[in-house]
């Protein structure tokens, strides 16, 4: 470890903990996102699916902290509900996306040659495409469901995730590290799998956390549009489509809460993912 | 019989759009013996490190072949027995010591990585008293055995990475500016170091670098580089004494070039006299 002598020690730190407090703060509303979505049963008021019709659309009160939708369902109850199948739907969405884009990214940098050109020809042409129409061609071939529109999105997702590994990973290779492991005899896939793959971890995590936000919110918009998870799901993009006629009535709450909740989600996500690559970045 | 021939090495590399071929080596001939030294010289851009990387196998030659014990190197091995016995046949040392390394590892999973793959008969004890004698063979205090890449000087780290080359127990050994990046004290105990070895492991030593005061303290034979070219190849003392082409010449007398000067010379003995008399 160096240490700055040099730096006045009383303002680094001041300014340090200034600028930590968003950091935490996020930390925070995800380790909250966390625990709705896997302790939901426990901690949520009521069940989400539980309606009562002579509460229908009521605003926030003591019996419903947030309010009741068109059912008369704890909306509380919902988004707490919620966090499970869309934090599931977007880890699940990274996680098949993340398998493929290393793999066609670190290949892209490790072959180089045709094999680079080929693979970036075809990941450049799925970057063009927008996200959505993969969805919709899933979609079209398969069916409508959350499996799908992850699947889908996912393929959307991958060639950035393909075009940002085979960034780093060149750069990467361009150590001569990478050279001595050749020359020591080491094989390609082990190169790839064991040296180099963990040697990019730190980089890639960052940006993972960001996407991560991303896809959560792609997603919500996929379950939005009708695409994806069917009620009676109390995803977050799902109740702010099943909330938006209640907008018409002037009734804003359950379209606005969940919407809110996934950009008070997204924008944690971010924040964190920005904090951790700039901290992995610094231990380099 | 030589155990490092090569022969004719040749090399372009396409010059960007619009730009010449760069030709970084044409011809480029010459042998080593076991225990013998050859340092490779010459200015930068002549072609020295494309020279070292086409010996070891990580720059394909357009031209010629190398050898070692008469088999040829320059080409990629299929198959992990193969890859492994090349291996033991060349090793290199890179010229910037602050990336040669992997920062993952410590000194000892360093070493010890290479020892799995290339001694995997050693028991674990055996692996730890062998790990021993290579931080020893290379004058690394055994307290760093748990240190990270970035907790390293310059000059440690190049140690390690000499370390991590002779745990292969090449019969070869390239090393492209390997001292280039130190100062001079450390510079003077790596290269007594590595005459060391040479004498005691019989390894044959390519040794490059642009600066003739430092090759010409570790080798028995010089070859100078110019543009691509060889244009000068002498035993190191004859070599010295008499420089036979002009570019030589301007080496050792270096008025604008990098090389020789009288005062860098005495630094270095300087520094060499200090290491020697400490051990
Ligand atoms: N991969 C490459 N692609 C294109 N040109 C290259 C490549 N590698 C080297 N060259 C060119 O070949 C020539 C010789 O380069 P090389 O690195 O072998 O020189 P060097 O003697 O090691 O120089 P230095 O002392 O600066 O390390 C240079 O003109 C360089 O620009
Ligand atoms: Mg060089």
């Amino acid at each position: 470890m160096t240490v700055d002598l040099t730096a006045p020690v009383v303002t680094a730190t001041s300014t340090r903990r200034r600028q930590e407090w968003p950091f935490y703060l996020s930390a925070a509303v995800i380790v909250l996102a966390v625990i709705a979505a896997v302790l939901a049963p426990l901690v949520a008021p009521y069940s989400p699916s539980q309606t009562d019709f002579a509460a229908l659309w009521q605003p926030p009160s003591a019996t419903h902290w947030l309010g009741t939708d068109q059912l008369g369902r704890d909306i509380l109850s919902r988004v707490i509900h919620g966090a499970r199948p869309s934090l599931l739907g977007a880890i699940a969405l990274l996680a098949v996306a993340t398998v493929l884009g290393v793999l066609i990214g670190i290949t892209a940098a490790w072959k180089g040659g045709w094999v680079d050109t080929a693979l970036s020809r075809i990941t450049d042409v799925m970057f063009a495409f927008p996200g959505l129409l993969f969805v919709v061609l899933v979609i079209a071939v398969f069916d409508r469901g959350q499996v799908t529109s992850v699947l889908g999105m996912a393929l959307a997702y991958a060639p950035a995730i393909a075009k940002f590994t085979r960034s780093i990973a060149l750069e990467e290779m361009a150590r001569p590290y990478v050279d001595a492991y050749r020359l020591q005899g080491v094989g390609g896939a082990v190169l790839c799998g064991k040296y180099l793959l963990p040697n990019l971890l730190p980089t890639l995590v960052g940006y993972l956390v960001v996407l991560f936000g991303e896809g959560l919110m792609s997603l919500a918009s996929l379950n939005f549009l009708g695409f994806g998870s069917q009620p009676p799901s109390s995803e977050w993009g799902l109740m702010v489509q099943e909330g938006r006629t209640g907008v018409i009535q002037g009734i804003v709450g359950p379209a606005l809460i969940p919407g809110l909740t996934i950009a008070i989600v997204v924008v944690a996500t971010n924040v964190v993912g920005v904090r951790l690559s700039d901290k992995l970045a610094v231990r380099k | 019989m030589s155990v490092l021939a090569v022969d004719k090495l040749g090399k372009t590399f396409p010059g960007r759009r619009g730009q010449q071929p760069v030709v970084a080596a044409r011809d480029i001939s010459f042998l080593v013996e076991a225990g013998g030294s050859l340092g490779v010289v010459g200015e930068s851009g002549s072609g020295k490190t494309t020279v070292a990387r086409m010996l070891v196998g990580l720059t394909s030659p357009d031209q010629g072949k190398v050898m070692v014990e008469g088999r040829e190197t320059s080409k990629p091995e299929r198959g992990r027995a193969a890859r492994l016995r090349r291996a033991r046949e060349i090793q290199m040392v890179f010229q910037d010591p602050y990336t040669s390394l992997d920062r993952r590892l410590s000194v000892e999973s360093c070493l010890r990585d290479v020892l799995n793959r290339h001694r995997p008969e050693l028991a674990k004890a055996q692996a730890a008293a062998e790990i021993g004698n290579l931080l020893d063979q290379v004058g690394l205090a055994s307290k760093l055995t748990a240190s990270r890449p970035h907790e390293l000087s310059g000059g440690q780290r190049q140690r390690v990475a000499i370390a991590r080359a002779l745990a292969v127990r090449p019969r070869v050994l390239v090393l492209d500016e390997a001292v280039s990046a130190l100062d001079v004290s450390v510079q003077a105990k790596i290269l007594t170091l590595l005459n060391e070895l040479r004498a005691a492991l019989g390894i044959a030593l390519v040794f490059v670098s642009h600066d003739l005061a430092v090759v010409g303290e570790v080798t028995d034979r010089i070859l100078v580089m110019y543009r691509g070219d060889d244009v000068e190849q002498n035993a190191t003392a004859e070599l010295l004494r008499r420089p036979r082409h002009p570019y030589t010449q301007m080496l050792l007398s270096s008025a604008p070039g990098p090389g020789w000067q009288p005062e860098r010379v005495a630094e270095l003995r300087a520094a060499f006299a200090l290491t020697e008399g400490r051990s």
